[in-house]
């Protein structure tokens, strides 16, 4: 498993490793009556380190399967060298729309029959809500404000896509750099806004940096709402910011707060053996790990027909965490339900609460 | 943008600078007094940002955390410098190297002390509200954030300036045979300088924390901007510190809002711009070299 | 003695023919060992940061001149061979290398015509500007480079209708490169360019006072060394096909600059030495201990006080106890 252990996305790589060892766990770390061992590497935020850590998997662990991955640069470097060997790959985060779609000239990435995806397309989180916005919950006018760079870019593309498609008006753009110290001066031309819907894509310490600023500046106190992708308001950002992200709108796959019966078992095993709420993180990982443990089952552990364990692959339908779970055939990509989610308290804790449901989603794949 | 909004902005411009200034002090210091040029400095603001995280933790203190961690890292700092720097008066490649190295130690164990995850520190009670001003809201913790730095400012210029030890720091620098020679212990004086140095960028860490956060690679990217701010307003004086991140932090705030396309590179390219115009950055002085 | 000395005047050249002539065969012969393939890519690499510390040593060891920038050209020549292949269709190796040395020796021209003015700290904190601002414009360019997703899809070079593809093909590829590129390196050390360098860190004024350009001669040397960088980029933009805009920021530049102070600045082998071992640290190390940048740091720590010349300063001082 490529996943970072350092820089700034260590967070996800860790929350990964542990979903993953949880379920080997689970299942005696045998799978399809297989022994498994899973050797983890540190892709470090760069893809010159992915690049040869892709090889390592490759040239000198001869891995059988590859998963993770968290930057999607990182994914787009790898893809020909995976594509070229053969190696099944399973993505565990990156959201590239590129990823699992046909491009021209495969820039800058397209998908291989090799590579599934078990996360999402950063179109699944941002152009359903659009949609829903502007048709289910009658808003007119949304004001965009997100990170500067590929996948904050990608959100506000589609985001405004589908929004303009079901007849709402953007009236405004601002980007911030991604990993900005300050957000003050951002949030202060927010709210010189008329528009009081924004619409924002921000992860991490930029996420919780904005929603800091937001509340210090009263924004909700005037009357704007705080909208965005999912990432906006993940447990690892509600951990730190509280109650100050209460009343933000935003879309994703799963909430720790999902009510079926898979979720419920989860997050309960999760709690138990790490004493933390999992994240939607651990949640792409687990389900990777039960496409393969179930793809493996099909093909009664043979893994070395590529192509009859990427049909199996193809073929997997379960209940995950986040819901009915199936790879598209044509993509790869997962085709599953986005919740549009509202932040809430419950128990003590900021978690993101159920509000609406967008069903089936597939990424359209080009 | 209307007049509020510039006045908020002006705001953000100049709390912005105040905490560059916080963050750049210790730098600037080290730099100006011992002529060593330490690349740690963001690994001290990173691990003052993390003791002040436990602290608040563990005792929800805030103010506790902002006596404790720069006392901490100013020992830290009491033993690095007669440790390892000492040897290397003057050699300013050796300084760089061996600083990294030490960043680099600092950064590993916090992760692995730690962890790596995304962490922020809350607003001190009594300083996370807001006031009217203008008619609007105005975070209080950034006009605190302006009154510290502020008043951090006028103690160190008053330290610098007035005191025996600031005179003695300056002339050791200057001519360090020379005060060794009447009798001033100069190790011992550039010993507690350097842990000065360093625990101003543990205060900057516990200062700055609530308003960055703190993740991992933070020591990188303040290091990086405690450098521009000391570059820019002048290296070898405090009041360069003052100077430069009076102008880097306006510029950074107006750039992001005016300029947006520019906002990642716009503070290099005024660094590049004043250092053409006067190299030695905006208040410098020559230091003759020996 | 006076027997020995032409002996020794014999040995060392076949000595070095011999052992570039391993270095450039490594992938044949140590293809029976199982992690062969891995092993290439890991040496590649440390050609290619080899390259990349050679050329920063021009300004750090002989001129004198600390820029902690150096990886803008390295990048903005892998930027350039990636994007010359693509927009002009071709897979020529010497259109990408020509492309990559002349828009980082460009670069390099721009960016050093102001630097040079400055010394010391000052240029250290110039040139790290530049540099990123040079990230800055690739990560927002993105029609151009790809932006903060990289540039995918880089061609493998042919040249002559030789096909660069295989990964063998290539590793033969950089480790000639790299030899060239020590082999100008040691050639530069004993010319007059060489040593006025050295002149110009000993005492920038006396060489003033006889007559030399500084100027000229630093901004020469800082194209020089941004060329070279741009052809080390290139390699790597060829090696992963791919460039991202790391290969343009901080971290890149400090790898090198360590790289050299490591091995030895100004010694003809050291930022080679340097680059072997902090890749190795960087890239090998992590796959075993979980604590690899500690180690990392302490290297450094250890080194400048206890071995001021590097590695190959240790190994020269050792040798030297030894023949005592």
């Amino acid at each position: 498993m490529l996943l970072p252990f350092t820089k700034v996305y260590a967070e996800l790589g860790n929350s990964m490793q542990r979903a993953t060892k949880l379920y080997l766990k689970q299942k005696g770390d045998a799978l399809a009556n297989r022994p498994v061992t899973v050797i983890y590497e540190d892709e470090a935020n760069d893809p010159v380190v992915g690049a040869q850590k892709t090889q390592k998997f490759i040239d000198s662990d001869r891995v059988d399967l590859m998963m993770g991955i968290v930057a999607t640069p990182i994914a787009y470097a790898v893809r020909n060298a995976i594509d070229a060997a053969k190696l099944i790959f399973i993505e565990t985060n990156a959201g590239g729309n590129a990823l699992t779609r046909t491009t021209t000239d495969c820039k800058p990435s397209c998908k291989s029959k090799y590579i599934f995806r078990s996360s999402f397309s950063s179109y699944q989180i941002s152009y359903p809500i659009g949609e829903y916005f502007a048709t289910q919950k009658g808003v007119k006018e949304v004001f965009t404000f997100v990170a500067d760079y590929g996948f904050g870019n990608e959100s506000a593309a589609d985001f405004t896509s589908g929004f303009t498609k079901g007849g709402g008006k953007i009236t405004g753009s601002l980007k911030a750099p991604l990993g900005s110290a300050d957000f003050l001066p951002f949030v202060t031309q927010l709210k010189g806004q008329q528009t009081k819907d924004i619409y924002s894509f921000f992860s991490g310490t930029d996420a919780i940096n904005y929603i800091k600023a937001w509340t210090q500046l009263g924004m909700t106190a005037s009357g704007y709402k705080m909208n965005g992708a999912g990432f906006l308001t993940e447990q690892d950002v509600l951990k730190e910011v509280g109650d100050q992200a209460n009343g933000a709108t935003t879309s994703l796959f799963w909430a720790v707060t999902l009510d079926n019966a898979e979720n419920k078992a989860f997050v309960d095993a999760y709690q138990k053996e790490y004493s933390l709420l999992p994240d939607v993180f651990a949640v792409q990982a687990w389900d990777g790990m039960q496409a393969v443990d179930l793809a493996l089952q099909a093909v009664k552990g043979d893994t070395s027909n590529k192509d009859a364990f990427i049909a199996a692959l193809e073929n997997v339908k379960f209940k995950s965490p986040r819901g009915d779970f199936e790879f598209d055939k044509e993509t790869h990509n997962p085709i599953q339900d986005i919740y549009i989610r509202e932040v809430k308290v419950q128990s003590g804790q900021a978690v993101n609460t159920i509000v609406g449901k967008v069903a089936r989603v597939t990424d359209p794949g080009k | 943008m209307t007049p509020e909004t510039a006045v908020v902005q002006a705001l953000n411009g100049i709390s912005f600078g105040a905490l560059l200034f916080i963050l750049a002090a210790g730098l600037s210091l080290i730099f100006g007094m011992m002529d060593v040029v330490n690349l740690a400095h963001g690994a001290f603001y990173m691990l003052g940002a993390y003791i002040a995280l436990t602290i608040v933790q563990r005792t929800g203190q805030f103010w506790l955390a902002l006596v404790l961690a720069p006392l901490l890292i100013g020992a830290l700092g009491l033993v690095i410098e007669p440790l390892l720097l000492r040897r290397l008066r003057g050699r300013h490649l050796d300084q760089v190297l061996l600083t990294i190295g030490v960043s680099l130690v600092i950064a590993d164990l916090i992760g692995l002390t730690w962890g790596r995850e995304i962490r922020s520190i809350p607003f001190p009670a009594g300083l996370d509200h807001a006031i009217t001003i203008v008619g609007g809201d105005y975070p209080v913790y950034r006009l605190f954030v302006i009154a510290f730095g502020a008043a951090l400012a006028v103690v160190l210029a008053v330290v610098h300036r007035r005191t025996r030890v600031g005179a003695l720091i300056r002339a050791g620098v200057d001519d360090a045979p020379m005060l060794a020679a009447l009798g001033v212990d100069i190790d011992r004086l550039f010993a507690i300088t350097f842990a000065v140095g360093a625990a101003l960028a543990g205060l900057a860490g516990v200062i700055a924390a609530p308003v960055f956060g703190i993740y991992p690679g933070m020591d990188v990217d303040y290091l990086i901007y405690s450098l521009v701010v000391v570059v820019v307003g002048g290296l070898g004086t405090l009041s360069g510190a003052v100077a430069g991140s009076a102008l880097i932090g306006p510029v950074d705030t107006f750039g992001k809002v005016l300029f947006p396309q520019f906002a990642l590179a716009l503070i290099f390219a005024v660094m590049a711009l004043v250092l053409l115009m006067r190299p030695t950055g905006l208040l410098g002085r020559i230091r003759i070299a020996r | 003695m006076s027997g020995a000395t032409p002996m020794r005047r014999f040995a060392l050249p076949v000595v070095a023919v011999v052992a570039a002539a391993v270095l450039v065969t490594f992938p044949i012969w140590s293809s029976p060992w199982e992690s062969s393939r891995y092993a290439t890519g890991i040496l590649r690499d440390m050609l290619i940061l080899g390259i990349l510390a050679l050329s920063l040593d021009l300004l750090v060891g002989s001129a004198g001149m600390p820029s902690l920038g150096h990886a803008a050209y390295f990048g903005a020549g892998a930027y350039a061979a990636a994007i010359a292949g693509q927009r002009l269709g071709s897979d020529d190796l010497l259109l990408g290398l020509g492309a990559a040395i002349l828009v980082s020796a460009f670069l390099a021209l721009v960016i050093g015509a102001v630097a040079v003015r400055a010394a010391g700290i000052f240029f250290l904190m110039l040139t790290l500007a530049f540099a990123q601002m040079v990230f800055a414009i690739a990560f927002q360019a993105a029609d151009i480079t790809g932006g903060s997703n990289g540039f995918s899809g880089v061609r493998r070079p042919m040249l002559f209708g030789l096909d660069f593809n295989g990964p063998d093909a290539l590793f033969h590829l950089v480790a000639v490169v790299f030899l060239l590129v020590l082999l100008l390196a040691w050639r530069l050390r004993s010319s007059a360019y060489g040593r006025a360098l050295i002149g110009l860190r000993e005492n920038e004024r006396r060489m003033r006072a006889l007559g030399y350009d500084t100027t000229r001669l630093k901004l020469s040397a800082f194209v020089l060394a941004g060329a070279i960088a741009g052809v080390g980029g290139a390699l790597q933009a060829y090696s992963i096909r791919f460039v991202s805009t790391n290969d343009v920021g901080v971290a890149r530049s400090v790898e090198a600059f360590v790289s050299v102070l490591i091995g030895g600045a100004s010694t003809l082998v050291g930022p080679v030495v340097g680059a072997i071992v902090v890749l190795f640290i960087e890239r090998v190390m992590p796959s075993y201990i979980a604590f690899a940048e500690t180690v990392l740091g302490l290297v450094f720590i250890v080194f400048v006080l206890a071995a001021r010349q590097g590695i190959v300063g240790l190994v020269r001082a050792s040798y030297a106890r030894v023949r005592a």
